[in-house]
């Protein structure tokens, strides 16, 4: 039934934009930096793992040099040029606007390298799809990872942040940066081990993407902007809270093509944020965390 | 010549925009990147208007255009202010995405994606605005009005308070002054300036399409701004004349077309950067 | 009728109970000085009186009148204002615009005024601008009108704050801390400034470290410890009660 195939599609993109959204708020919440470049580096993931496939590189290899890279593309932006605008004392508008010029150079390169035309993998299993419940509904084997990666990397995340030490360490940061730096906690490496993981993850994002839909340099803006939308409607410094309302506006951005054209899928995204934001500011966290 | 004179229209028009840029970003410091849709309603309005059966004198045009801007402006950052400038950033990309997506889909409206051609050249009480010169006279007077309202209202209380809200928003509500209304008032102003330039490029383009006020626009009207200087009416008129050189300058490098756009692109990211990094006051404004 | 009535006042930062209980009255003309260690919630209570932190239960009055609800601006417009322990002055502004700012009902403050009718808000700012140079005359910085906050030393900013808090017109001034920090002879010149605004007619209520600043201005001293208040007196009273000394310097009751 076309309901429940744009429910599952819902859920699938759902994942990814959860994660975007997960690994967008780690950077977010610890540095308090509004990283845009994120978007680039979703799109970098897909265009790196891309191009080493087709130049022989096994898949599951490629996949990992292609997160891997995309770990220390984002730790250099943190060290080389955030860390930098920090120490000449940048306001947050000053380090907002690099990294939107940093955002445009990744875009634009891959642009100038790969063209604008829209790539596909050459792998064959990409295209596959399974049917299940009789046929009715119809996953392609990248949407099952897209699955799978969705739900164990948020568990992931959230036992990551609460039971390990680094994880620990990261949120004592976020929560107060000023005395992580007098306590030794040394925020700045806290703040690079964040990007990288970010980084990686969204990479990862962005390669499981394009294995499903293709490759386009501008493909990153979009999903960025939605999963910062589920990121503030589900309540800063809630990985859950996050993750929940990117499966619901992709759920109902899908649902919605029943009635409405594709093209204005983005206007539900914003509605919702709209909503939100007149109505419960401080997102959908903080309705059970009230005492 | 003629050349010349499109250069000088155009940077004209984006002095305007630039002072509506300027007022977010370097006056009041919330950041936003839905300047081009913005300019782009303006455009589309004012074509509309003028498209029309009924055509509407160029004056009361320009006039309706700067005014929804002004709305749309208000609508746009009052509930996002009242929560946080992140809050608006999210709202300001918001805006442009929805926008872009608009003048593409919305095909009765805006023509879609093949834009609207035969955008008539105004009258402007029996002088016909038809040649290059006549435009940099017109656009001339605008953006000179432009200029001496942005001048005016940094030099009065508002401006003062302006300024002062950028600062500490905290010891403002300590004096006993409002700052969202301030802070609105501040971004519905920028939507007029914004606006009323849009009517202006619509005119003198005689045909408009969504890609001049894509979110690439937005990234080039940011730039004109940052690299102008902010916080400076300086700044929002050298900004536009350097950066609308820029591509003349890329030309006598041998690009192959295809590359030529994310070539320009490329170089505006690579500058924001630069200038952020070593020069984050601009060629002529203040710190940002 | 009381003038500045707090009522057991209670608030809490998740587990962290700044204040308890806390509860105490200000009478009008005096100079009220508030001491007590660090973390006792001085500036917590200045934060309920002017409307910048709601507290979970309890209630500030002025005049008889409940504050609660207020926003921080109906409250200085009521007549309170407050300074800040970390001064918040604008640091990219004159030392004359920092009281302009604070001068209220000016003309040309909104986008209409100041675009609109330009020739009006430039009359309207000399009356202003007169009554600015007043107050920082009042205060001794006629002759650093001129001069950004960011050059000026660390005694003349303090007195600007106090400067900027006369701009509101407000008759009851909570200063958090106006003499910290300053040489011996800044010192003075504060004290003498604060004792010139009760001659004024102003209300005073000051929190502060120095004991000597309070001997020397307070006409009623309370000692807050844990959120609550644990004492209240003249400053010879307070000061000489040995209990009270060994919280102050960290014993524990």
């Amino acid at each position: 039934m076309l309901l429940s195939q744009l429910l599952i599609n819902g859920l699938v993109t759902g994942c990814i934009l959860g994660l975007i959204a997960i690994s967008w708020a780690l950077i977010y919440s610890t540095a308090g930096i509004f990283h845009v470049a994120h978007a680039g580096i979703y799109t970098l993931g897909g265009y790196l793992a891309w191009s080493l496939v087709t130049h022989g590189v096994p898949t599951l290899p490629a996949f990992i040099i292609a997160i891997a890279i995309c770990a220390l593309v984002g730790a250099a932006i943190q060290t080389q040029l955030y860390n930098r605008l920090a120490d000449r004392q940048a306001t947050p508008l000053v380090i907002l606007v690099a990294s939107l010029g940093t955002l445009a150079i990744i875009q634009n390169t891959i642009a100038m390298i790969y063209t604008t035309n829209i790539l596909q993998f050459p792998l064959g299993w990409n295209r596959a799809v399974i049917g299940i419940a009789n046929n009715s509904i119809r996953l392609s084997y990248p949407q099952i990872l897209t699955l799978f990666a969705g739900a164990a990397l948020c568990l992931g995340t959230i036992c990551f942040t609460r039971y390990t030490g680094l994880g620990k360490r990261i949120r004592a940061v976020a929560n107060n940066p000023f005395l992580a730096d007098i306590t030794r906690l040394r925020p700045r490496q806290t703040y690079t081990y964040v990007m990288a993981i970010a980084s990686g993850m969204v990479g990862l994002c962005g390669i499981l993407v394009s294995l499903d839909f293709g490759l386009q340099p501008y493909n990153g803006v979009l999903p960025l902007m939605t999963a910062t939308v589920a990121v503030f409607a589900g309540g800063i410094g809630s990985t859950l809270g996050a993750f929940a309302v990117a499966l619901i506006l992709s759920v109902l951005e899908n649902l919605a093509l029943l009635v409405m054209p594709g093209e204005w899928g983005v206007a539900i995204a914003f509605g919702i944020f709209i909503v939100f934001m007149l109505f419960l500011p401080t997102g959908l966290s903080s309705l059970y965390s009230r005492r | 010549m003629d050349f010349l004179f499109s250069y000088l229209v155009l940077a004209l028009i984006y002095v305007l925009v630039g002072l509506s840029t300027n007022l977010l970003v370097g006056i009041v410091g919330i950041f936003s990147i839905s300047q081009a849709a913005v300019f782009g309603v303006g455009a589309y309005i004012f074509a509309n208007l003028t498209m029309a059966a009924t055509s509407m004198p160029f004056i009361l045009a320009l006039a309706i255009a700067g005014g929804a801007c002004v709305l749309l402006n208000i609508v746009v950052s009052l509930p996002s202010l009242r929560v946080s400038g992140d809050y608006f950033v999210v709202t300001s990309f918001g805006i442009q995405l929805v926008a872009s997506a608009v003048f593409v889909n919305w095909v009765s409206g805006t023509g879609g994606a093949n834009g609207l051609p035969g955008i008539p050249a105004p009258e402007f009480f029996g002088f016909a605005l038809d040649t290059p010169p006549r435009y940099v006279v017109v656009a001339g007077l605008a953006t000179g009005l432009g200029c001496l309202a942005f001048w005016l209202m940094m030099r009065s209380p508002f401006g003062r308070l302006l300024r002062a809200i950028r600062e500490d928003e905290i010891a403002i509500a300590a004096v006993g002054k409002q700052v969202l209304g301030a802070k609105v008032a501040a971004a519905a102003l920028a939507g007029g300036f914004g606006g009323v330039a849009g009517g202006i490029f619509a005119a003198f383009m005689s045909f408009i399409d969504p890609y001049s006020f894509d979110l690439d626009a937005s990234i080039l009207l940011l730039s004109m701004v940052v690299i102008g200087g902010t916080r400076t009416l300086a700044g929002s008129i050298v900004g536009p004349f350097v950066m609308l050189a820029l591509p003349q300058i890329l030309t006598m490098i041998d690009i192959p077309s295809t590359m030529a756009a994310p070539a320009r692109q490329f170089a505006y990211g690579v500058l924001l950067i630069v200038f952020m990094l070593y020069r984050p006051q601009g060629l002529v404004g203040e710190r940002l | 009728m009381s003038y500045l009535q707090i009522n057991a006042v209670d608030v809490s930062f998740g587990g962290l109970r700044a204040l308890t209980d806390c509860g105490f009255a200000i009478k009008e003309g005096e100079i009220t000085c508030m001491v007590g260690p660090n973390g006792a919630g001085k500036t917590t209570i200045f934060n309920v009186i002017t409307g910048f932190l709601k507290p979970d239960r309890g209630s500030v009055s002025f005049k008889d009148r409940a504050l609660t609800g207020m926003t921080p601006q109906q409250i200085v417009a009521v007549g309170i204002a407050r300074s800040f322990q970390n001064l918040r002055l604008f640091v990219d502004l004159t030392a004359l615009d920092n009281v302009l700012v604070g001068i209220r009902h000016q003309f040309g403050e909104s986008v209409f005024g100041g675009l609109f009718r330009p020739i009006h808000t430039a009359s309207s700012q000399v009356a202003v601008r007169a009554r600015a140079m007043e107050i920082l005359d009042h205060v001794g910085l006629a002759d650093k009108a001129e001069i950004f906050v960011r050059n000026l030393s660390h005694g003349e900013q303090k007195l600007l704050t106090v400067a900027r808090l006369l701009a509101t017109e407000a008759e009851l001034l909570l200063l958090d801390e106006p003499a910290s920090g300053l040489s011996a002879r800044a010192l003075e010149g504060v004290m003498d400034l604060l004792r010139r605004l009760q001659k004024d007619g102003k209300t005073l209520l000051v929190v502060e470290h120095n004991t000597r600043v309070v001997q020397k201005i307070a006409d009623t001293v309370l000692f807050l410890h844990q959120g609550h208040l644990i004492a209240q007196g003249t400053a010879s009273q307070i000061t000489s009660d040995p209990d009270l000394a060994e919280i102050y310097f960290g014993g524990v009751i």
